[in-house]
Parts: structure tokens; C-alpha cells; sequence
């Protein structure tokens, strides 16, 4: 259907409101006003009443209506059919014959316009109060005899707005005495536009709130000449819509499920730190704590975000992760979280690093994506930027989720750590022995050391971890060599001097798989953002003392853990033997060797 | 007493704020016309009066100390009352600006809504008004005129209501009604009765001077009858 161009009379064309209720209300109001007039509007015709005869009230009939809208607006039938059966539905006109059928029946009964006060109006929404007046009222009318609707509604309106049930009912006398003042006819008048009113704000079987749908989009004033107000609207028709039901049930699912984590709602244990000076709760639940609470840990099972979110959780996962050989997902997605949130200016090292140890063809940690978003990701990196990465990213995120996140859930790692979570004891608040002692105020600790504490943790699980897979098929070539020929020096990686290794030789790199890779600089508090141990790179090591960035041939791909170092097998230079106070931990028992040296 | 000072204000304050409800209503309709305005401005200002009286008095109360507590609980609950009426109030001013500015009456462009009402609303106005009629006295245009008025009063009830809210703390929510679910019925069923009856001595009335003028007739038709059936009587013997 094209929309048509139609400039209403006496109001200029709209165009800066797009979904303003109060534009189209304003617009058929206009039309309204048209239609009285006495040469161009509806014709009326008297309307005869059983009780009583009206002669001066005027009503139209519904073919005459529509005809004026076909006329007028130049629309076709069915748009018109349309637009008058909104008009009834939001109360401008009602029906005479059958009130209760809010629809613009062809077949010629009879219409009554709305006096303006009842027309719908934002700002003046249909009050529960007035609600109330008015069944006071049909019920002073009627003797008490009122629909069953009306009296459930009665009823609940009694018990919500209790308190001014003695206003609702001298109100409802009052207006009901004014009423009388008023010819026999007009006071019919006004029930018949009272009720309509009511029939169209309190629609009988509608017991929550009535909630008012904004007018949908009348093909009444579309300013051809406006290609923004089109777009919008054919842009509004494709979007998708949610049904209230639905997701009213959401919010009420997750509020059901998230209510015993509100420390408001549901109180927290031990007790709340603000209430009772004892904070323990901050500690129990710090962000990297050796033992997590039952009730986090618990948390982590209700969907995928959550787990992603608690960084205690993210760890958990990728010890999961790392045993099922799929620990480079989640290594990548945080990496992304740190390109799109860090620090702005390294982006471009930051992607490139990205890149190539995770996305270039033969990377170390080489993350499975499909082909179509490995092509997008390599055009974005051209020009990088902070969202570079984020359809790879989803796309990680979602077969985790999808694959990984279902049997984490039922994995032993999971279960042990949900073993071991602790529940913390409720403390009550301590009455203060000294009243006029000054109390012991504890500040918490200063966020650069907890970043340092944070980064020696990193580091430690980094050098804790290795990576299996490479772990064996190195050991199978270690055995096949033997003196191991000290390495070409490097190249350079971005901005430091490399410094060769302290006499401790490197493997060469695995035949066939040629990497471009750089080892990213180490930090000074000594964290690996990211880290596998290679068994290659278990042999050569530089302390973090040096403070060296460690550079790397064209060919291998040594990933250097900070502070440690493990002797080479038999055959290479001597080492300089172990660093002291760095040992050995959680490696692979076979690459344990004593120095020979 | 106090108490029954403050009801009768009440009352008077409810009266003016239903009449005031139903010229609002009219207004836009086929019954529109400049006395309708100059009713609702006549009946609005009365509203503030009263509303000012009912104001001070309730608040003298509520800040006496010395007052029971049974005393003070229905204060409270006819302050709730008022506060409630008052909001009614301002709501019908800011609709009847609104459809003011929308139907001004005297131009000829704009055609009034043919919402089926014939009669005026000088009844209500007078009932309003406590006057047995409503004397009109305004220019042409008061219609346009008035609106001006109309919003410094709105924003005079506004400030009135904000400093209610300062002044007096009643938490409305703790008022209990007095009267039950339906007690419009039992009261009204009286009223209703009394309006009946009303009614039906109205209805009596017309039927008796109707009857009363039938009952004339037929007695001076039958005296007439029987004069001269005497008189033929007295000829014949």
C-alpha cells in the first residue's frame, strides 16, 4: 500500500514526530472537527429512543462516515474501513445501537460523536478514581444493578483506592444531583457518552492494566515529500515485536531467580557491611578469591552471562576449558574484552597481537570460526578499531555457550568447586564495648595493589598451565634431536631490544607450520595475558628480572612465561640451572628434568 | 462545632466540583456557547473559595495538639477528602484550558462537536452557585479572555496543593473509609427515595392541579347541572 499524500486542513504537516501518540490524536482530531461542518461534514439525523424521544440529537450513520473518510482522504475502502473503526475503538465516535461493539459497522446504524472531554489524551489517562465515581454512580442509577465486570472491578477498586472511598462516594452523589439539572435528554446524552467512555478505557475482561497501544500508523498524514517519515514506517513494520506477556513472564522468571542474590530483598551473609562495619562480606566475595560462596558459585549455573561475567567463574571455566583442549576460546574472548575496553591507543597492537596468535592461518592458539567471519574479521583488521573482533567474538561466545557451557555444568571441575565453596556464617552486629573508643576503621586495600595481586595470579596460572597437546608432540621431536643449536638471533618485536637468552637454547620451530608471531611484551608486574606454556619455550626462558621482552624468530613461536625455567633435556648448553625461589609448578611431570649442568 | 463546620465545607467544596465536572464536559459540544463560559468561571472561582476556607481550616486543625485522637483520625480522613477533591479540581481546570484553547467559540471556522446535548447547563451552574438563577453578565469573548485567568488560578491551586503537601503530613494511605463497598445504595435508596417521591409528589403535584382543574370543572359542571335541574324542577312543579 503506497502511503498518500493527505495535508490536513489548519495543521502543518508533521515531521518531527515519529512515534508521538500526540501526532495522530491531533491529526484525527482535526479530521473530527471537520466533520461538523455543516457543508462539507457528516450529515446527521435525529435518533429516536424508545424511552424517550430525542429530537435534537444527532447521529451519523456508519456508511456516511466512511464515505466522508473515502471522500475526504482519498483512501481506499479498506484503509477506511480501517481508520473508522479506529476512530471508534479509541472512543472519538461511538455506537449508538450496540455499545459494547467498539467496530464501524457498513451496515448504516447509527454514530454519536464524543464530546471533546472524554476524546483520548496522553496526558489525561482514563483515572481509577473517575472509575470509581462512575460506577458509584450507575450503581445510585441502577439500584445496585451492575454487570459483572463492573462489579469485580468495583470490588478491587474498593480495596485498592480504600482510602478515598469516601470521596469516590460523595463525589458520586453530587455529580449524580447535578446530573438532574439537566433536561431529560441531555442527561441521556450524557449517560450514553459516559458509558462509552468507560467501554472504551475499561474494556469488560480486562483486568490488568490498560495499557494504551499507541495509535498504529493511520496512512492519514504521510507527507510524501518526507522519505524519513516512510523509512520510519516501513522500518517500524519490520520490527519485531514482543508480546507484553511475554516479556512480562521474563522479568518475572528472572526476578523469581535472581531473588535470593539481592542482598536487599534477600539479605547477605555473612551481614551487610553497612550495617554492620564487618566486611567480610567484600572479602568473601572479592573478585579473585581463593573460595568462592556457594551461593556465587551457584550463580554461575543460572545461564552463560553469568558465568562470563564473575571473573572467579571465568577462571573456573577456562581450567575446564584447558581439559577439554578448548581453552583458546575463551582466551580470544578475553582478549577482545580487552581490545574493546582498554586502552585505546595500543588498539593497533593490541588487534595485530590478537590476530596472530589466535586468527592467522597456523596460529599457536588458532580459534575455529567459519570462513565467512574469519573474511570479515581480516578485512576489519586493516583498519582496526575497538569493534573490530566483535563478530568473531559472538561467534566464540556463542559455541561456548551453545557447546562448551552444557558440560561445564556437569563436569567434575564444576562440581569440585561447588564442593568447596564455603557458606558463610550470618554474624550479628556488634555492640560496641566502648561507646566513646574511637573504632577501628579498616580501609580496603588500594586498587594498584589488588591490580599487582591480580596480575601475579595471572602470571602464576599462566606459568601453572601448558599446553597438552603441543606438550606431546614436542616431547616426540625433543627425542629426535639432540644438541639443540643455539637460535638464530631475533627479530625485533614492537619497540624493545631483544636480548638474547641467557645461554639457554630454544627448539626450533615445529616443521610445517610456519608463524609470524611475536611474543607480546612482559609487563613489569610479570603477567602473561594470556598463556600456555609451550613446551619449546619451557627451555629457553628470560626471567622477569631482565624485564626483557623476549623476541622471537621468524619461525618459532616461544611464548615466555615470566619467571621460570626448566632445563632443556640432555644435550643443550648448560643452563644456568634454575632460578632460585621460582619453582617449578604444575608442569608436565615428563618436562621436569634436573639440570645436568 | 468544628467538626460539623469543616463537613459543611466539604460539602459545599464537593457540590462546586461535581457541577464544575459537568460544565467541563459540555464544553466543545452543541451546547457550548459563552454562558457555558462564564459559568465555568464563575463556578471555578467559588471552588477557590472554598477550597481557601476549607485550607485554612483544615490546617488549623491538624496543627492543634490538643486535639483526641478518635478527633484527629477523622480530621485526617476529611483532610483526605479534601486533598483528593482538590486534585479533582485542578484536573477539571486543566482540561477545561485545554479544550478552551482548542474550541474558541467565535470563530466561525471551527465547528463545535454535535454530541447530541440541546440544553444548557444553568441549572447546574445555579445549583453550583447556591443562587435560584444565573445572571449573565460577561463581554463576547470571555472565552478567550478567561483563559488567561484560568491558568494563573491553575497555578494558584498547583501552589496551593504543593504547600498542603509541606505543611500537613498525612499519609493517606492510613485513612480507613467510613463507608463500606454499596453504601451509596442505603443512603440513596432515602435519597432516592425521597427523589422518588420527589418525583412522584411532583408528579402528584401535576397530576393534581391537573386533576384539581378536572375535578373544578366537572364540580362546576355538575352545579350547573343540578341549578338548572332545580330550576326546570322548580318550573315544571
Amino acid at each position: 500500500m503506497l502511503p498518500r499524500a493527505v495535508v490536513v486542513l489548519g495543521l502543518l504537516p508533521v515531521h518531527s514526530c515519529n512515534t508521538s501518540h500526540l501526532c495522530y490524536a491531533l491529526q484525527i482530531e482535526a479530521l473530527m472537527m471537520e466533520m461538523q461542518n455543516p457543508d462539507k461534514g457528516i450529515k446527521t439525523q435525529t435518533q429516536k429512543v424508545m424511552i424517550t424521544d430525542i429530537p435534537h440529537a444527532v447521529a451519523g450513520k456508519s456508511n456516511d462516515i466512511l464515505q466522508w473518510i473515502l471522500q475526504r482522504l482519498q483512501i481506499t475502502e479498506e484503509e477506511a474501513l480501517h481508520l473508522g473503526d479506529l476512530f471508534v475503538k479509541y472512543g472519538y465516535i461511538y455506537p449508538l445501537q450496540e455499545p459494547k461493539n467498539l467496530t464501524l459497522r457498513r451496515d448504516g446504524s447509527l454514530y454519536r460523536f464524543q464530546t471533546p472531554y472524554f476524546w483520548p489524551a496522553q496526558s489525561w489517562p482514563a483515572d481509577d478514581t473517575d472509575y470509581a465515581i462512575y460506577l458509584a454512580k450507575k450503581n445510585i442509577k441502577r439500584k445496585g444493578i451492575l454487570e459483572e465486570y463492573e462489579k469485580e472491578h468495583y470490588n478491587m477498586l474498593n480495596q485498592k483506592i480504600n482510602y478515598k472511598w469516601d470521596f469516590v462516594i460523595m463525589q458520586a452523589k453530587e455529580q449524580y444531583k447535578a446530573g438532574k439539572e439537566r433536561k431529560k435528554a441531555d442527561r441521556y446524552a450524557l449517560d450514553c457518552q459516559e458509558r462509552a467512555y468507560w467501554l472504551v478505557n475499561r474494556t469488560p475482561g480486562m483486568f490488568e492494566v490498560q495499557i494504551e497501544t499507541a495509535l498504529s500508523s493511520t496512512l492519514l498524514t504521510m507527507d510524501m515529500s518526507d522519505p524519513s517519515q516512510i523509512m520510519y514506517c516501513q522500518q517500524a513494520i519490520m520490527k519485531s515485536r514482543v508480546k507484553s506477556s511475554v516479556s512480562l513472564g521474563g522479568l518475572v522468571k528472572y526476578s523469581e531467580q535472581f531473588l535470593s542474590n539481592d542482598p536487599i530483598l534477600s539479605g547477605c551473609l555473612p551481614s551487610n557491611p553497612w550495617v554492620t562495619d564487618d566486611p567480610e562480606f567484600w572479602d568473601l566475595n572479592a573478585k579473585l578469591v581463593e573460595v568462592p560462596t556457594k551461593m556465587r558459585v551457584e550463580r554461575w549455573a543460572f545461564n552463560f552471562s553469568e558465568l562470563m561475567r564473575d571473573p572467579k567463574g571465568r577462571q573456573n571455566f577456562q581450567l575446564f576449558l584447558k581439559k577439554e583442549f578448548s581453552g583458546e576460546n575463551l582466551s580470544f574472548w578475553e582478549a577482545c574484552e580487552d581490545l574493546k575496553y582498554g586502552d585505546q591507543s595500543k588498539v593497533k597492537e593490541k588487534a595485530e597481537e590478537i590476530y596472530k596468535l589466535f586468527l592467522a592461518p597456523g596460529a599457536r592458539r588458532w580459534i575455529n570460526i567459519d570462513g565467512t567471519t574469519m573474511g570479515i574479521t581480516v578485512k576489519g583488521l586493516k583498519h582496526p578499531h575497538r569493534y573490530v573482533l566483535d563478530a568473531a567474538q559472538t561467534h566464540i561466545y556463542m559455541l561456548m555457550k551453545k557447546d562448551s557451557y552444557g558440560r561445564y555444568l556437569k563436569s567434575p571441575v564444576y562440581k569440585e568447586m561447588l564442593a568447596k565453596a564455603v557458606v558463610p556464617q550470618e554474624t550479628v552486629k556488634k555492640s560496641s564495648n566502648f561507646p566513646f573508643g574511637r573504632r577501628h576503621l579498616r580501609s580496603s586495600p588500594s586498587p594498584i595493589i589488588l591490580r599487582q595481586q591480580e596480575e601475579e595470579a595471572k602470571a602464576k596460572e599462566a606459568a601453572a598451565t601448558v599446553d597438552i597437546t603441543q606438550v606431546m608432540s614436542k616431547l616426540d621431536r625433543r627425542r629426535t634431536w639432540g644438541a639443540v643449536p643455539r637460535l638464530p638471533p631475533r627479530t625485533p618485536r614492537g619497540g624493545g631490544g631483544g636480548v638474547a637468552p641467557n645461554g639457554c637454547p630454544e627448539l626450533p620451530p615445529e616443521v610445517g607450520q610456519p608463524s609470524r608471531l611475536s611474543l607480546p611484551p612482559a609487563p613489569p608486574g610479570g603477567g602473561m595475558a594470556q598463556g600456555r606454556v609451550k613446551p619449546s619455550q619451557s627451555f629457553v626462558f628470560k626471567s622477569a628480572a631482565f624485564g626483557a621482552e623476549v623476541d622471537d624468530s621468524a619461525g618459532s613461536r616461544a611464548r615466555w612465561p615470566t619467571s621460570e625455567c626448566i632445563q632443556p633435556l640432555r644435550g643443550c648448553a648448560p643452563c644456568q640451572g634454575v632460578h632460585p625461589g621460582h619453582p617449578l609448578r604444575g608442569v608436565h611431570p615428563s618436562l621436569q628434568v634436573s639440570c645436568t649442568s | 462545632m468544628v467538626k460539623e463546620e469543616c463537613k459543611a465545607l466539604l460539602d459545599a467544596l464537593n457540590k462546586v466540583t461535581a457541577c464544575y465536572r459537568h460544565m467541563v464536559l459540555t464544553i466543545g459540544g452543541t451546547s457550548d456557547s459563552q454562558n457555558l463560559r462564564e459559568e465555568l468561571k464563575k463556578t471555578r472561582q467559588k471552588a477557590q473559595e472554598l477550597a481557601v476556607a476549607n485550607r485554612n481550616k483544615l490546617t488549623t486543625v491538624l496543627k492543634d495538639k490538643t486535639v483526641s485522637k478518635e478527633d484527629k483520625a477523622e480530621f485526617e480522613r476529611l483532610w483526605v477528602i479534601f486533598s483528593t477533591c482538590l486534585e479533582i479540581l485542578e484536573i477539571d481546570m486543566r482540561r477545561a484550558l485545554e479544550l478552551g484553547h482548542e474550541f474558541p467559540l467565535n470563530v466561525p471556522k471551527k465547528h463545535l462537536i454535535q454530541t447530541g446535548m440541546s440544553g444548557g447547563t444553568s441549572g447546574v451552574a445555579a445549583r453550583a452557585m447556591s443562587v435560584q438563577n444565573m445572571k449573565y453578565e460577561a463581554e463576547h469573548n470571555i472565552d478567550v479572555v478567561d483563559l488567561k485567568d484560568l491558568e494563573n488560578e491553575i497555578n494558584q491551586v498547583g501552589e496551593m496543593m504543593y504547600e498542603m503537601e509541606m505543611k500537613v503530613s498525612v499519609p493517606q494511605w492510613t485513612v480507613e473509609a467510613k463507608q463500606d463497598p454499596g453504601a451509596e445504595l442505603k443512603s440513596t435508596i432515602s435519597v432516592g427515595a425521597s427523589s422518588i417521591g420527589m418525583i412522584s409528589v411532583e408528579e402528584n403535584k401535576s397530576f393534581c392541579d391537573i386533576s384539581k382543574v378536572l375535578a373544578g370543572i366537572i364540580f362546576s359542571a355538575v352545579l350547573i347541572i343540578a341549578i338548572v335541574l332545580a330550576v326546570c324542577v322548580v318550573k315544571l312543579s
